[in-house]
């Protein structure tokens, strides 16, 4: 009951009519840039950052939450009608996807895509409502040690989910937390890396870091891409899955629900690795596995419901815990941190209306988009036609002036350039931003909980052996790092001694064009669905006539 | 991850596409900026002073960090691995004019304010990256600096430096 009233309470906020514009801005600007390729989630709430800084924290974070997952949406649509994912969790979608449009089943595969994605957010905010006070108080009980366990778990994970090698997004971290050093000592004030510059004692500002890694890197990159818009020439008709398609996908949902919701909660979960693990899923309990990769419609379903069911319950780690689990939430991390509001397990009590108005939110959120996505479909292609060329200029000077607004100072204009560039190069050099943006986020909490074990302790190291809750998450770390390192081993054998098809399957995943067996060995560690990750492998193989 | 959606969209879409790998030495460039960088840093820390973990001075944490960095790197040194990366090519020069058209956006910016470092700088990357035809260059290039100093300066009310050209108007 307890959860019920406080529901309510949420409800109360999100249906604040400001609130529910928030919402309904969030979702369809999500939705909108899921389809225009070229500008993901992390890029646009980047962008979007310094606005959120005048407004209100609740409404913020409300708004930016609608754009993640309303993303998830919109990357479905550009996935089915042009093989074009609009953002990277939607690529599995484009396998069966893409064939139905092929077979004039377009309008399938849209609608069905809406209700699965709208069934697996609810299941999923059903879930975390219920599942988030439960797992607050555990966390409250936790000293600062076994924080300080979490958050090396959470960068673990990000690291060894990470696109390039596992070595570099190590480096990654550290120079994350490196750069978050750079500012006044948080115990006695002194400064640490400023190199004498006066704005760089309150630290380096994550808008504008961010913004850089993410916004001006990704912008920079499209003048090397020679991408060019297509136009759609099929006509979208019958939106509403039949009654035929609804029974055979129905499985496909409930599967897809559960198994992005568990996998969501992981830190380091959501998005790519619950739609690849639907889909293999999927594939696995086929009658006729044939089928996929042909337009079998479990194939769209499955993979779309885990995908937004993972996304919402990735909200579980970072709301109760303080934890993001990848990068778009890391932003969002960020963004409570602007407004003073720590996330982590007091949050539920101390900010009891945005903790729950923002779970409310999802609800009404999913609702909205559902009902957005089944007439609207066609309004949001036309969306394509915006030329590559002006969208880039736009948001490069848009970029600009909004970093300058924050503090009103060209420092900040400087730095943002200067993390594009280094973003730019960091991704010609195979290094991934993510795990730095992260570790800056965690960083300063990672050394002051690092330091306040350390005056519990006296000094001593041993009490992260001795506190329970850090010693359970470092062995469950240790446990990570060796089944990676024998399944790493072990490929590397059948490497040596297989067929020339092995390394086709790394190349497969176009995620983790280096180490494509990596989500499905975290599976196997995963209360998922322990046969999966073979079943992944597999399905890859056989997926991608069209990646070889 | 979830940021690079134009990169995957490539890869499905032109599979074929030859992702050059880079000569072995140049894989090492990276790790070395970045040992550079972990002594760098680990000197600095060095000089803010350790202390103890019990009473840790204000250079330890970053020192530990340093340190990371430098294993790290070193491994990548020894191990610059072999996965496929992004060649450089003429479209990179391209990027890097970009970059130098939004510092020289910067400075004009401090010197001149807002209007006609934006005005110039959409022309330039409208008409040369874009290939936009000169007529919506132009409508774009002046509408949206125009627009875009509304919404900020006037309606968000931030405050942007003096305007060369705005001033002698409003």
């Amino acid at each position: 009951m307890d959860i019920l009233s406080n529901l309510g309470e949420g409800f109360s906020v999100a249906l604040d009519p400001v609130n529910l514009l928030f919402v309904l801005i969030g979702v369809v600007v999500g939705t909108a840039i899921g389809v225009l390729p070229g500008l993901g989630p992390t890029a646009t709430i980047a962008l979007l950052l310094p606005i959120t800084y005048t407004m209100d924290p609740t409404a913020s974070i409300i708004m930016l939450a609608g754009i993640y997952y309303g993303s998830m949406y919109g990357g479905t649509i550009t996935s089915v009608l042009l093989r074009l994912p609009g953002e990277a969790a939607s690529v599995v979608t484009t396998f069966d996807g893409y064939q139905m449009t092929k077979q004039g089943r377009a309008g399938a595969a849209l609608g069905i895509a809406a209700i699965g994605s709208f069934i697996g957010g609810t299941v999923a905010v059903i879930g975390l409502t219920f599942l988030a006070p439960g797992l607050g108080k555990i966390a409250l009980s936790m000293g600062p040690a076994g924080f300080v366990a979490l958050m090396v778990m959470g960068l673990f994970l990000v690291t060894s989910l990470g696109t390039g090698s596992a070595i570099k997004s190590v480096c990654m971290a550290a120079v994350g937390l490196l750069l978050s050093t750079v500012g006044q000592d948080p115990i006695n004030g002194s400064a640490r890396f400023t190199f004498g510059q006066a704005p760089l004692l309150s630290g380096l500002d994550f808008v504008a870091v961010a913004m850089g890694l993410f916004g001006v890197a990704e912008l920079l990159r499209s003048l090397e891409q020679t991408e060019k818009a297509q136009i759609i020439k099929t006509k979208i008709k019958n939106i509403w899955p039949s009654r035929k398609d609804m029974k055979d996908s129905a499985g496909a949902i409930g599967r897809g629900s559960v198994l992005g919701f568990f996998i969501g909660i992981l830190p380091g979960g959501g998005g790519v690795i619950s739609s690849l693990a639907s889909y293999a899923l999927e594939k696995r309990r086929a009658k006729d596995p044939s089928r996929f990769g042909k337009g079998a419609i479990e194939g769209v379903a499955g993979p779309e419901t885990a995908n937004n069911a993972s996304s919402t319950t990735a909200f579980i780690p970072l709301l109760v815990l303080g934890i993001p689990s990848n990068v778009v939430l890391a932003m969002i991390f960020g963004a409570l941190l602007m407004h003073g509001i720590t996330p982590g397990p007091r949050l539920m009590t101390d900010h009891s209306g945005l903790f729950w108005g923002v779970i409310a939110s999802m609800y009404i959120g999913n609702l909205m988009l559902l009902i957005l996505n089944i007439p609207l479909v066609g309004i949001f292609i036309q969306l394509l036609r915006v030329r590559q060329g002006i969208l880039v200029a736009f948001s490069l000077l848009i970029v600009l002036i909004g970093v300058y607004s924050i503090n009103n100072t060209s420092f900040d204009m400087w730095i943002v350039l200067a993390f594009g560039v280094l973003g730019w190069i960091m991704s010609k050099t195979g290094f991934d931003a993510g795990p730095l943006v992260l570790a800056f986020v965690l960083g300063p909490i990672l050394e002051k909980s690092f330091r306040q074990s350390m005056l519990i302790s006296g000094g001593s190291l041993n009490i992260f052996v001795t506190d329970p809750a850090a010693a359970i998450i470092f062995s469950l770390i240790l446990a990570g790092i060796a089944i990676k390192a024998i399944s790493g081993f072990r490929r590397r054998l059948a490497g040596t001694k297989a067929s020339p098809e092995s390394p086709v399957a790394e190349e497969e995943d176009p995620q983790a064009t280096s180490d494509g067996g990596e989500p499905a060995a975290l599976l196997a560690a995963s209360p998922g669905p322990s046969e999966g990750a073979p079943a992944a492998q597999h399905a890859d193989k056989q997926q991608s006539p069209t990646a070889r | 991850m979830v940021s690079s959606p134009v990169e995957v969209a490539a890869e499905i879409r032109e599979p074929g596409r030859p992702r050059t790998g880079a000569l072995r030495w140049q894989r090492r460039i990276a790790p070395l900026v970045l040992l550079a960088l972990g002594l760098g840093a680990a000197s600095g820390s060095w000089q803010l002073k350790l202390g103890t973990l019990h009473n840790p001075a204000p250079g330890l944490w970053p020192f530990v960090i340093s340190l990371a960095i430098i294993l790290g790197a070193a491994a990548l040194i020894v191990w610059p691995g072999h996965e496929p990366l992004e060649a450089w090519g003429r479209r990179s020069v391209s990027v890097m004019a970009g970059i130098a058209s939004l510092a020289a956006f910067v400075v004009l910016f401090e010197l001149i304010g807002f209007f006609i470092p934006a005005v110039l700088m959409l022309l330039l990357w409208l008409r040369v990256f874009g290939r936009e035809s000169w007529r919506w260059t132009a409508v774009f290039a002046v509408a949206g600096p125009a627009v875009l100093y509304v919404i900020f300066d006037r309606l968000l009310g931030v405050p942007f430096l003096a305007d060369l050209a705005l001033d002698a108007f409003v």
